[in-house]
């Protein structure tokens, strides 16, 4: 093949195996494609072909015709606009929760010694190996009016009333941040691991205190783990089902549960699966936004490494 | 046309899985039911009398409710021969054509109270929302009717109503009002939702399921709520400082139907026969707080009398309290749920 | 500031270059430099090092360290790995906590002062270039903590820029530098606030050879233009003669010897240093009655003979030299031994040779006609002279 092509007139030494070279890379091409064909393939059945599915599903109304009446229901039910916002404001507040909780907690996880940090990482990660079941209700038995916390706090005469922690927005908040916790804690925990200890130290040496050396340096470059962590809970957040239904009193209503009335009450999974689209949507949408906003930064940050 | 698509494929995972149990043998029919504690006592009550009986077989399984039946039927998988239902469940799927017509040839209908009785479906049991307060905040002076749940001057304190049974919580409210309990259906359904606009500040817990319903009044979590009277009852049994009557208590029966396309058909109309007739509902009772559908199981003799008084659907207590109607619902359910849910979420 | 900076020739395959040429330049007559020095300069400082102790766990690491730098010095630290360098430059900037000793700078303790405060500029070995900032704001970064305002920040930035070469790379991000970038990006963020000193740990181990030599004649060149007090850590010997004032050898957490590299060179005072610095033959010899000795034969040396007892002779390869008188003459000593073989090396050949107790030494010499002329075989026995003024003796171990 390049004997040929070398033996052609117009076979300069631009063109010298030109065509074998390109035929070499279309085949390397295709190979990647086959050795990628089994993942995409199942990415292809198990989120493509459901999401898609879904989609259709939500354009049929219960008579199984075509309709819009499954979205259209949003504008004409205010309650499905309080869900959502409510869905939302748990989101941003379980997700602001675990930031103020996490962070801390991961900084001292990445200073500690190897082993204390290793044996304190099995505590973090402990509480996933029990169900959430299980922990909501130990929530409920710490956190209501006559639970652990309340009656200390009357024994101690600390407070006269028992404090609304259980079966209100707030309780739904303490019951999912701890569940949500690891999943922030993880991966900002992996990042700080690989921040230079040099970087910290050309900091110090270049004349920032330790805690403008923090605020310069270990906090912008902790940053990628921060927004990793932070989409992670987010996104879980969202589609939360347990805890706001057990914590929350019933006054607390998310989108999840709204998914599962909504199907029931129309006899329609079209109904559902109109909500679920939405959701999607609209996470995408912000996720969208969260890159947008934060992204340049993020990966400048990831490709110098 | 494309959803009954999708819902074929879904009933072919159905038929796998009942291709799984060997096919049933022609005196072998499936019932199925809510599971637990409920079904144990049918079991005891209605299912293993029937079919020594008869000489079958009644295989179980448990259901979600309606929609489980509609996959179903409309996928042509139909695995079971008779299942329970809501009332209400009941008079939507009827409407959606769903159920087996009924042969009340071969069903005695007599003792049922007629609203339960229809072409293709029939009730089998009644539970009934009581109010419920827990007396060592109240003695025995607690809320005794929903008047006074909803008077939070006369009787401070913390109050759950159910989130998820709307149906439930707006014909409490309509009786809230003041309406005679023969005058609640049908509901106003504005006027109720307006009885629990008054009310809704003062609600510390709308709950969503009987589990949880009987937690928040074990735990003192609330000091009033309406709750099922299996649920209260077992609270009392366990000896929690509470207190609940059937004074204007919401019944709300559940049915039986036979699922369109059933195989056994015949053999499930006989067995049905056999859940609703007189004898073997007065087992129920011995076994659970559900009382029976058909009131000639109270004259059966089998049924301690110390009992019949702790039994929703006994004549004396019938009396104190409201029929849901599963037909006014099945009208309108749709639409008052998404208005109480507008309400009740803040 | 009165420094001169002093440009050797010392390699092992200089012959005769015991006195190395000096060619002296006052660093203040350059103009460009002098330039450099109104915009940037840093006071320099001498740095007084004390009694340093250091231990991790059990194990000790420096060994009540001394040493004195002198103000705009540039002083390299040579050992082998795990010597103790790094740790003594941590120590130094103040990221390491000592177990005992004493830091002066300019007479003013500052073993207990936090780092941030010390004022020392530091070039990490991978350069720790902020990865979240670009060249500018890398520089600036000492800047922007010592509050200097923005225009003077940016004058200053850019001076710096220039001074190392990089002018107009200010915008681009660290990842899009190569290495020998990344390292002046590094140094320029060292020296841009004017530190007293400059501590730069292996800053050129990441770079390939031809990028490294480089670097290296830039650095000193920078050097000689600033004058600030410089220690800087190497285990490459040869960087180490060609960029120092004087040089440390370190061994085991102890300096075996601290000296001019062609003092280091052609007098080390111990068998590691003369082992570490260039190569060397070791020769036993033995004194006695006044006189040391080489089996029977006399040596003549001009250095004071050692007290009584065995000492080894240093001898480098390039000072032995192909005599054909077997009996020594004048001060030219004489040993007698067999090639073993004749290795070509293009300028120059290296000559194995066994002497009569076994032992192998190693002669090198260029390739001259005359010499070539007499080149022997393998198997010949030849005779090996040394000036009596090339003759060191260490203490045999
Ligand atoms: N944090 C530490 N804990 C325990 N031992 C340490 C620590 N840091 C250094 N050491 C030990 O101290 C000794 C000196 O280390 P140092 O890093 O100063 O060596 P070095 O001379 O810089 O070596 P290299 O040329 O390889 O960089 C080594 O034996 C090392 O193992
Ligand atoms: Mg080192």
């Amino acid at each position: 093949m390049s004997m040929q092509s070398a033996i052609l007139p117009h076979a300069g030494a631009r063109t010298l195996n030109a065509d074998a070279l390109h035929a070499d890379a279309r085949r390397e091409t295709f190979g990647l494609l086959a050795l990628l064909s089994p993942g995409l393939l199942l990415v292809f059945a198990v989120i493509i072909v459901p999401i898609g599915w879904l989609f259709w599903l939500s354009l049929f109304d219960e008579t199984g015709s075509l309709s819009a009446s499954n979205y259209a229901r949003f504008f004409q039910q205010p309650s499905y606009i309080k869900t959502f916002l409510t869905t939302f404001k748990v989101a941003f507040a379980v997700t602001g929760a675990c930031v103020v909780l996490g962070y801390p907690l991961a900084y001292m996880l990445s200073q500690l010694p190897r082993r204390a940090a290793s044996i304190c990482l099995i505590l973090v990660i402990l509480p996933f190996w029990t169900s959430v079941l299980v922990r909501t209700y130990a929530w409920l038995v710490i956190l209501q009016r006559k639970g652990l916390i309340n009656s200390w706090l009357i024994d101690l005469g600390v407070i006269s009333q028992p404090l609304p922690l259980a079966n209100n927005f707030a309780g739904v908040i303490i019951g999912m941040t701890h569940i949500m916790l690891p999943f922030l804690v993880l991966p900002l925990y992996a990042s700080m691991k690989t921040i230079d200890i040099d970087c910290l130290r050309a900091g110090m040496n270049l004349g920032a205190s330790p805690a403008a050396t923090f605020r310069q340096i270990f906090f912008p470059l902790s940053l990628p783990g921060l927004a990793s962590g932070v989409v992670i809970v987010f996104v879980l957040c969202l589609g939360f089902f347990v805890t706001p239904a057990l914590m929350g009193g019933g006054k607390v209503i998310m989108w999840a549960m709204r998914i599962e009335q909504t199907t029931s009450l129309y006899s329609n999974w079209g109904a559902g699966a109109a909500l679920g689209v939405v959701l999607l949507a609209v996470t995408l949408a912000l996720l969208g936004l969260f890159q947008w906003l934060l992204g340049a930064r993020a990966t400048g940050v990831w490709s110098s490494r | 046309m494309t959803k009954l698509l999708c819902i074929k494929s879904l009933a072919v995972a159905g038929l796998l899985a009942s291709v799984a149990v060997p096919a049933s043998a022609a005196d072998t029919i499936t019932a199925a039911s809510w599971g637990g504690t409920y079904q144990e006592a049918e079991t005891k009550a209605f299912f293993d009398p029937t079919a020594k009986e008869l000489g079958i077989t009644i295989k179980q399984d448990t259901t979600n409710g309606l929609d489980d039946v509609r996959l179903q039927v409309t996928g042509n998988a139909v695995k079971w021969d008779i299942t329970e239902l809501g009332a209400d469940e009941c008079a939507r799927g009827s409407k959606e054509g769903l159920f087996e017509k009924l042969d009340y040839s071969v069903i005695d209908k007599s003792g049922i109270n007629p609203k339960l009785v229809h072409d293709d479906w029939v009730g089998i049991s009644y539970t009934s929302v009581v109010l419920i307060y827990r007396t060592d905040v109240f003695g025995d002076k607690g809320p005794k009717t929903w008047a006074d749940f909803w008077d939070v001057e006369k009787f401070p304190g913390r109050r759950a109503l159910s989130g998820s049974q709307a149906t439930e919580t707006l014909s409490v409210a309509a009786l809230a009002k003041g309406i005679p309990i023969d005058k609640v259906y049908p509901v106003d359904i504005d006027g109720a939702l307006q009885s629990v606009d008054k009310v809704k500040g003062h609600i510390d817990a709308w709950w969503t399921s009987g589990a949880q319903a009987m937690q928040l009044v074990k735990d003192g979590e609330v000091d009033m709520a309406s709750i099922w009277n299996g649920r209260a009852g077992t609270l009392r049994k366990e000896g929690a400082p509470v207190s609940f009557s059937f004074d204007q208590g919401v019944l709300t029966a559940d049915c039986m139907v036979i699922p369109k396309g059933s195989k056994n058909k015949d053999l499930a109309m006989k067995a049905l026969a056999k859940f609703v007739s007189p004898d073997l509902q007065a087992n129920l009772p011995l076994y659970v707080d559900n009382g029976p559908a058909n009131e000639k199981a109270f004259e059966t003799g089998k049924i301690p009398p110390e009992r019949i008084k702790d039994i929703n659907s006994a004549p004396d207590n019938v009396k104190k309290q409201v029929l849901q109607d599963p037909e006014f619902w099945r009208d309108t359910l749709v639409e008052a749920t998404e208005k109480f849910n507008n309400l009740i979420q803040q | 500031m009165q420094r001169f900076s002093v440009r050797n020739c010392v390699t092992t395959n200089c012959r005769g270059s015991v006195q190395a040429l000096p060619q002296l330049r006052p660093a203040m007559n350059d103009p460009e430099s002098r330039e450099m020095l109104l915009s940037i300069a840093p006071t320099a400082l001498p740095i007084g090092i004390s009694g340093i102790e250091k231990r991790f766990g059990g194990v000790s690491v420096l060994r009540d360290l001394s040493l004195d730098v002198a103000a705009g010095e540039f002083l390299t630290l040579l050992g082998p790995s795990g010597s103790g360098k790094t740790t003594l430059l941590m120590i130094l900037a103040g990221f390491v906590r000592a177990n005992a000793g004493s830091i002066k700078v300019g007479g003013e303790e500052i073993i207990a002062m936090p780092p941030h405060r010390r004022n020392i500029g530091m070039v990490f070995q991978n350069y720790a270039l902020f990865p979240h900032m670009n060249v500018f704001h890398n520089i600036a970064f000492p800047l922007k903590q010592r509050r200097v305002s923005t225009a003077e920040t940016a004058e200053r930035v850019e001076k710096a820029l220039d001074l190392v070469q990089l002018k107009g790379l200010g915008e681009r991000r660290v990842d899009q530098l190569s290495g020998g970038q990344r390292q002046r990006v590094a140094l320029a963020r060292a020296i841009v606030f004017e530190p007293r000193i400059v501590l730069m740990d292996e800053p050129l181990s990441a770079l390939d050879k031809s990028l490294r030599e480089h670097m290296q004649i830039e650095l000193r060149n920078l050097h000689r233009r600033l004058g600030m007090t410089t220690v800087y850590v190497t285990h490459d010997q040869r960087e180490a003669i060609t960029m120092s004032d004087r040089i440390a050898v370190m061994n085991a957490g102890c300096i075996e010897q601290i000296d001019r590299p062609e003092v280091l060179y052609a007098a080390p005072k111990t068998r590691f240093v003369a082992g570490f610095i260039g190569d060397s033959n070791f020769i036993p010899v033995e004194s006695r009655n006044g006189s040391v000795w080489y089996e029977d034969r006399k040596i003549r040396m001009t250095s004071a003979v050692p007290a009584a007892g065995c000492h080894l002779m240093v001898v480098r390869p390039e000072k032995l030299r192909l005599v054909a008188d077997a009996q020594p003459a004048g001060s030219v000593n004489v040993i007698p031994a067999t090639v073993g073989d004749v290795i070509y090396q293009g300028d120059s050949f290296a000559c194995y040779a066994t002497l009569r107790d076994g032992r192998q030494v190693t002669l090198r010499d260029y390739c001259r006609s005359d010499v070539l002329a007499r080149l022997p075989g393998p198997g010949e026995p030849v005779n090996l002279g040394i000036d009596a003024e090339d003759v060191v003796l260490v203490a045999a171990d």
